[in-house]
């Protein structure tokens, strides 16, 4: 079963042409992973489908649903979450706040405190699975890189997503965080959720994804489990560089 | 908690501040000298509820808005043009000339609010420009330059018994306007709104449907701010286009907002307090010159070097320095509660990184 499907994306910024006709679906409740050189298109495509960036052409969907020219909030709505490459919190905010931000309520709820004791034991559970509880009433611009990572990640998940596309979650991240953060996505990706990993750590990618999609010039040369993957000339010339 | 105990000696500190503000401010009709001074009271606390009202855009969302000059105009002249022609009682037509701008507030949102930056604050300062240009032309309506008289509410009042009736008119305005602002501040609505100024696409990301937040947040900014320019025509009774729609005046209102602090729902007030006043004090000193704006400048300039968060935040800062710190993002732990953590970590040998 697909969840998230693109269909003949096309997105150019002046005579560049980033993402080329880009078909490509991922699976529900996989762990996927798109992989490809630096400027392939990974992160324009991530835009794209968010709704940050409006495409030239093609068409988005997700669990069926037509999500192309909706804004981003709705996309987030409809159950899509996100990181950001150059990881971006809210730097002037405490921890737990930060958190807090990504609950979604509606109507008269909007009136009701902030900390609620529901979403404060929430927030402070993602914060404890994530190993920065202790850091809950710290403004986050004095996190470290790692530990703004983590933050991040923390405030998706409280957004409650079924799918969560991650944009480079080790980079500038030491190796145990990377194990912490792999670890992670194998249990909730357990849990039900579905996962679309932009990553260059190969390791990584590897150890954690059930379908890979490698990106060449704004469109995928190949698909396929880890160990076609690895073993695929294509990629082999276009990315790994063996 | 730690934060707990950190935070007394500032929130004492403004507890006290706050009664005390209270109590002058409710004696203030009755230790003023004479009506000049308590004019200029009214004046002062003018200045606070209408950076009070800009602060509901400004302090949460991040936007600077040069353009409430022209919001509190049109609330002085709906006030006045529905009492004048529309032959309302003066209060009705106070609230209904308030959500008159608050629904004007709509469409100028929805256009102004589409941009960020610096190109919002150009925005701002075209709609005082309009506005000023059309209740200037439209004479026979508005009574042009030749200004538009409100008659008084209380027409057997006395000049001074007038001001002091005001006078508690205009600081119940702030405690209402002071009163939602902090209900929006503790609110999830305001969460978002905060999210908003500290990172927009970020907020969006994670489903805050930030452009109806900022459209929500600006017509009640809006409301509040025709309140006050309302109020203000019918205390003062006349109005003349060139002072009620006065990029000045939007000006005043940031300069304040910023010199107090943003971040806080005291800020404009206690900008209000020491630029209002420096301001009225400076008209005293030196007529019409236009020192008084010189001084102004100076004094933003100042602020903004070595206050950059406004005076409140600097404030508290320095009421801090006084009580044993535990902000740092290392945590010091005990080795029992290391032996502890090991234990519970067990297999999976990952190494806490505290400092990543």
């Amino acid at each position: 079963m697909h969840s998230l499907e693109t269909v003949e994306l096309t997105k150019a910024f002046g005579g560049n042409l980033v993402l080329d006709k880009t078909s490509v679906s991922f699976q529900h409740g996989k762990v996927n992973a798109l992989i490809g050189p630096n400027g392939s298109g990974k992160t324009t495509f991530f835009n794209c489908v968010t709704g940050l960036i409006r495409p030239d052409s093609g068409r988005v969907s997700y669990a069926g649903a037509d999500i192309t020219r909706r804004t981003p909030h709705a996309i987030a709505r409809a159950g899509l979450g996100r990181t950001f490459q150059l990881c971006r919190v809210f730097p002037r905010m405490t921890v737990l706040d930060n958190v807090l931000a990504a609950t979604r309520p509606r109507g008269a709820n909007l009136l009701r405190g902030a900390r609620g004791r529901a979403e404060t034991d929430r927030a402070r559970g993602w914060l404890t699975k994530l190993g920065i509880e202790h850091l809950a009433g710290i403004e986050a611009r004095n996190l470290s890189w790692g530990q703004q990572k983590l933050l991040e990640l923390a405030g998706v998940l409280m957004s409650e997503p079924e799918t969560v596309l991650l944009d480079e979650p080790a980079g500038g991240v030491n190796p145990a965080l990377l194990d912490r953060i792999g670890g992670l996505v194998r249990d909730l990706n357990a849990e039900g959720r579905t996962f679309v990993i932009v990553e260059h750590n190969m390791d990584l990618v590897m150890s954690i994804s059930d379908h890979i999609v490698v990106f060449d010039r704004g469109r995928p040369i190949a698909e396929g489990p880890p160990s076609m993957i690895r073993t695929d000339e294509r990629v082999l010339g276009a990315y790994l560089g063996v | 908690m730690p934060s707990a105990s950190r935070a007394q000696p500032a929130r004492i500190a403004g507890g006290v501040a706050v009664l005390a503000f209270a109590a002058v401010a409710l004696a203030f009709p009755s230790i003023a000298p004479n009506p000049y001074i308590l004019s200029v009271g009214i004046v002062v606390l003018n200045y606070a509820v209408l950076s009070t009202s800009w602060n509901f855009v400004g302090g949460f969302t991040g936007y600077i808005s040069l353009g409430h000059g022209a919001l509190a105009g049109l609330g002085a002249y709906s006030t006045g043009l529905l009492v004048t022609k529309g032959g309302l009682p003066s209060f009705v037509a106070l609230g209904v000339g308030a959500l008159l701008v608050a629904a004007i507030a709509v469409p100028i949102g929805y256009a102004a609010l589409r941009v960020r930056g610096a190109s919002f604050v150009i925005v701002s300062i075209a709609l005082v420009l309009i506005t000023l240009l059309v209740f200037q032309s439209w004479a026979s309506f508005t009574g042009g330059s030749r200004g538009l008289n409100v008659p008084r509410p209380f027409p057997g009042l006395l000049r001074p018994e007038h001001h002091r009736v005001f006078f508690y008119l205009f600081l119940a305005l702030l405690a209402l306007a002071l009163l939602v602002w902090w209900l929006i501040d503790r609110s999830r609505f305001g969460l978002g709104l905060k999210a908003i100024r500290e990172d927009e696409d970020k907020a969006e990301a994670l489903g805050t449907p930030t452009f109806a937040y900022k459209l929500v947040v600006f017509v009640v900014s809006a409301f509040f701010t025709g309140l006050a320019g309302g109020l203000y025509a019918l205390w003062f009774g006349d109005l003349d286009p060139i002072f009620q729609f006065s990029i000045l005046t939007g000006s005043y209102m940031v300069l304040m907002a910023l010199l107090g602090g943003v971040r806080n729902l005291f800020g404009p007030l206690v900008g209000a307090l020491v630029v209002g006043s420096a301001l009225e004090y400076f008209k005293v000193e030196f007529g019409n010159s236009p020192l008084h704006l010189v001084a102004t400048g100076v004094l933003l300039a100042l602020v903004v070097l070595f206050m950059p968060d406004g005076v409140l935040p600097a404030l508290g800062a320095l009421l801090r320095r006084f009580s044993p710190t535990t902000d740092s993002s290392i945590r010091e732990v005990t080795a029992a509660e290391l032996a502890a953590e090991r234990a519970t970590i067990g297999g999976e040998q990952h190494a806490q990184p505290r400092n990543g």
